[in-house]
Order: structure tokens, then C-alpha cells, then sequence
């Protein structure tokens, strides 16, 4: 590290004894996603070790190695971070510096994010239809601004408005490994969250 | 019959993996839950621009449509399958037990007693499996499209029978599929050198290789109001079709 020219990564580790050379692959892995504020994909995982090597026993062994520490591997989307465990929260949020990392989200921001999660691609006109209401570009701001949505696709009609989509940041921040995790109808239903007479029914019905 | 079809130089075979992996993507679709048709997913690989996210629809569309276009490879699934390892992808090229569909079950079974909701890699390294054992250079995507949820959740020899009746239906459409493609590349052909033009041999070779293209896709070879009369003029000949019935962002394909 440094302001000197870094040097081509040796990857293959010729000179280190097997067992070593595991070793300094699983710290590599981990101080890439210590470093690292986003998830970080399988392929650039795959770049700091051996070409042979499987990223996932690196992954698998990195994880045990962890089992003692206030801190854990997580994989989200295509790819891992590092992220502290629940039960320190408490102690963060007394003192760490973690404004910044905060999403700080109202209730309807978060409305605004998961119709975007069940809905994406979705336009702000789709939001309009889904809120009834305009949604105020300050409050996608703030959401694409922490990172958890993204411009999709623009809808092929006149004006090609923005759609939304979200990110990897957002299975992160809720604890997804994809959006498959998100509950579905009918879990929504039993949590009694959905009427089971929505305009989405539709599918559900047809397998009945 | 799925050789004769490979083998005969007139169908236009990247074209016609093309539209396959677009009904395939289409299936894959509805398995995770969604309900975006095929022409959607069309719009998301033709009209997405350098830094949108095609979203989780555009994501399949995208893996299956890279799985079937290079020759198939380590490498060309690794790049459609992103999330998954090496050594996950490497289950295609090990070879199993019994024919061709046997092998492509066990994979699927495989890819599936790994990660139950993991249906577009079972699919993808299932047809890929399918293609090595029949000795094709590239994936033709099969099995993606006609194994629906609930076939998937068999296991074993019910597995196999079900990928057995899925292959015999998706072969009767993929043939009936490449007649027809076969027919319209003829008419291009035909058409061709009425265009005059050395861009326009170029473009019409873009279009017997894609699924659809947007006239913006022409426009490092000719301007935006050459690339659309091209569009048009096509059409007017009968040569290709625009595909999606709306007047602005059209595609156009055999």
C-alpha cells in the first residue's frame, strides 16, 4: 500500500507450503472485504488467489475462522461483505461514527423502497399508480443516494422515463442473499401485511 | 433432426439460438416468480444503455442470451453465471451416466439439491450438458424452455421422463422455429442486393445473427435516418418485421 506503483499481485504463491499459501489466500479475502464498504463480487474475490483454488473452501474455512469474532462473512447477491453481528449494534450505535452509514429512511421512504423491490423495473409513473400519489424526486434521491436503487431499464414509450431497480447495497442493508428472500404473497398475507384479494392475485389463483 | 437443422447452411443457426434463449429466458422468468413475456425481455436486451441495471427479469434474459451466443466453454457459462464457481460451472463438462437427457437430468438434480431456487443455472448447465453429449459447438437452449416448477421438484427417473418430454416438445418447436427462420433468411437474402449499399450487406448480416435490433444498434454503420429508412425499407420488402407494434422504440427481426 502506498503512493508507490503496485507491483503485479503474485496470486499463485509458488514458494509458500500449501497449508501457508491457503492461509494467506483466506487473509487476503479478508482484508479485501474489510477494505471494502459494498459486497464484493465473485470475480474480484477470484482475483486475489490462486487460479485454481475454489473461491468458495476459501470462503467456507474464512467463515469458521470467524465464528469467534463480533464479526461475520455474509454473501449477498453475487458477491460477500464482511458486517458485524447483530448482537453489537447496541454497542455501535453508543459511540462508534456511524452516521454516515445510517439509512435513516422514514416509514415511507422504506413503503416507497420495497414497492420498488416487489415492482422493479418500475417508473416513478408506476409508483404513482401503486401510491395514488406522486413520489417527490427528493425521496428517490435519498434513496439511490445510499446506494440502494439503481436506474433500470427506461420504459420504451415516449419521454423513455427512469426505471428503478435495486442493488446489492439493498439485499446488504436487509439482510437478503437475493431478492427470491423477499416474502412472498403469501407470507405477506399470514403476517398480515396483504389482503388476499390484491391486484396481484392474479397468478395465484391460476394455480389454485 | 436437430443436426440436419445445425448442419443446413441456409438457417440462420445464432439467430435461431437467439430466439431460443429468449423463450427459454421467458420460462426462466416465470420459474422465479415473475410475469414479464417474452417481448419485455426483448425490449431490455435491445434498448438497455451503458449504466442501467437490467433488473432481475433483464438479468435472466441476459444470462441465457450470453450462454447460447459463444461457443460453449467454461468461460461462456462462467460469463452468463456469474454467481456461480468454477467448480459449480464445472459440472457440465464431467460427464455422467446414460444419454445425453440422463446426463442433462443428473446435472439439473445436482444444480438443484445444491440450491432449490437455483432453476436458470440448472437450466443453463442442463441444456449445456445436453449440447456437449450430442457433440454441438454451442448451447441451443431446450430444456429452459419447457420444464415448468413443478417437473423441476421431481428427482431420479421421474426427473429424467420429465426432461425426456420436455426435449421431444421443445425439439418439435425448435424445428418448426428454424423452418420458418430458414424461410425468412432466404427472402433477406433475396432482398439483399436490391440495398446497394456495403453497410447494408453488414446490417443485414447483424440481422440474421440477433433476435432484434433497434435501428441505434446500425448506427456505427450509417447515420440515425439511414439506419431507420433501412428499418423501413426492410419491412417494405418483407424482409424482416418490426416486432413490437409501437411507433417509437421499435425492433426490428426476421
Amino acid at each position: 500500500m502506498g503512493k508507490t506503483r503496485t507491483p503485479e499481485l503474485d496470486r499463485e504463491l509458488p514458494d509458500l507450503p500449501p497449508e501457508l499459501r491457503w492461509r494467506e489466500w483466506m487473509k487476503r479475502i479478508e482484508a479485501v472485504l474489510f477494505a471494502s464498504g459494498a459486497p464484493v463480487a465473485r470475480e474480484d474475490l477470484a482475483r486475489v488467489v490462486g487460479q485454481g483454488a475454489s473461491l468458495d473452501l476459501l470462503i467456507d474455512d474464512l467463515r469458521v475462522d470467524l465464528d469467534a469474532r463480533p464479526y461475520e462473512l455474509a454473501k449477498v447477491g453475487n458477491g460477500w461483505l464482511l458486517r458485524t453481528r447483530p448482537a453489537y449494534a447496541s454497542a455501535i450505535r453508543a459511540v462508534a461514527d456511524i452516521a454516515d452509514q445510517a439509512l435513516n429512511l422514514s416509514d415511507y421512504d422504506i413503503a416507497v423502497l420495497a414497492a420498488i423491490a416487489y415492482h422493479q423495473p418500475v417508473s416513478r409513473d408506476g409508483l404513482k399508480d401503486i401510491f395514488g400519489k406522486d413520489i417527490s424526486r427528493d425521496l428517490i434521491g435519498r434513496l439511490s443516494e445510499r446506494g440502494l436503487i439503481a436506474p433500470g431499464p427506461r420504459e420504451p414509450r415516449r419521454g423513455a422515463p427512469y426505471t428503478f431497480v435495486t442493488t446489492d447495497a439493498f439485499l446488504a442493508a436487509f439482510d437478503l442473499t437475493s431478492l427470491a428472500d423477499l416474502p412472498d404473497q403469501e407470507q405477506l398475507q399470514d403476517a398480515g401485511l396483504a389482503q388476499a384479494n390484491s391486484a396481484d392475485q392474479g397468478d395465484d389463483a391460476a394455480l389454485d | 433432426m436437430l443436426e440436419r437443422a445445425q448442419a443446413n447452411g441456409a438457417a440462420p443457426q445464432a439467430l435461431w439460438r437467439a430466439r431460443l434463449a429468449l423463450g427459454a429466458a421467458a420460462q426462466s422468468v416465470r420459474l422465479s416468480g415473475r410475469s414479464e413475456p417474452e417481448a419485455a425481455l426483448r425490449d431490455i436486451i435491445c434498448l438497455l444503455r451503458p449504466g442501467e441495471q437490467p433488473g432481475p427479469a433483464g438479468e435472466i434474459a441476459q444470462a441465457w442470451r450470453l450462454a447460447a451466443t459463444r461457443p460453449l466453454s467454461d468461460a461462456s457459462l462462467q460469463r452468463a453465471l456469474p454467481g456461480l464457481s468454477a467448480q459449480q460451472i464445472g459440472v457440465w463438462d464431467r460427464g455422467g451416466h446414460g444419454g445425453p437427457v440422463a446426463q442433462a437430468a443428473q446435472v439439473i438434480e445436482a444444480v438443484l439439491s445444491d440450491a432449490p431456487r437455483a432453476h436458470l443455472a440448472a437450466l443453463i448447465l442442463g441444456d449445456a450438458v445436453l449440447a456437449r453429449s450430442f457433440g454441438w459447438t454451442h448451447l441451443v437452449p431446450l430444456l429452459g424452455s419447457n420444464l415448468p416448477g413443478r417437473e423441476l421438484k421431481l428427482r431420479g427417473d421421474a426427473l429424467r421422463l420429465a426432461c425426456h418430454t420436455a426435449l421431444v416438445k421443445s425439439v418439435r418447436d425448435a424445428l418448426a422455429l428454424a423452418t420458418d427462420l430458414t424461410r425468412r433468411a432466404v427472402r433477406l437474402h433475396s432482398v439483399a442486393p436490391k440495398l446497394r449499399s456495403k453497410q447494408a450487406a453488414i446490417a443485414v448480416e447483424m440481422f440474421l445473427t440477433r433476435d432484434a435490433i433497434a435501428p441505434a444498434a446500425l448506427v456505427p454503420l450509417m447515420s440515425d435516418r439511414a439506419a431507420r429508412r433501412l428499418c423501413d425499407r426492410l419491412v417494405g420488402l418483407g424482409a424482416v418485421r418490426e416486432l413490437t407494434g409501437r411507433d417509437t422504440f421499435r425492433l426490428y427481426g426476421l
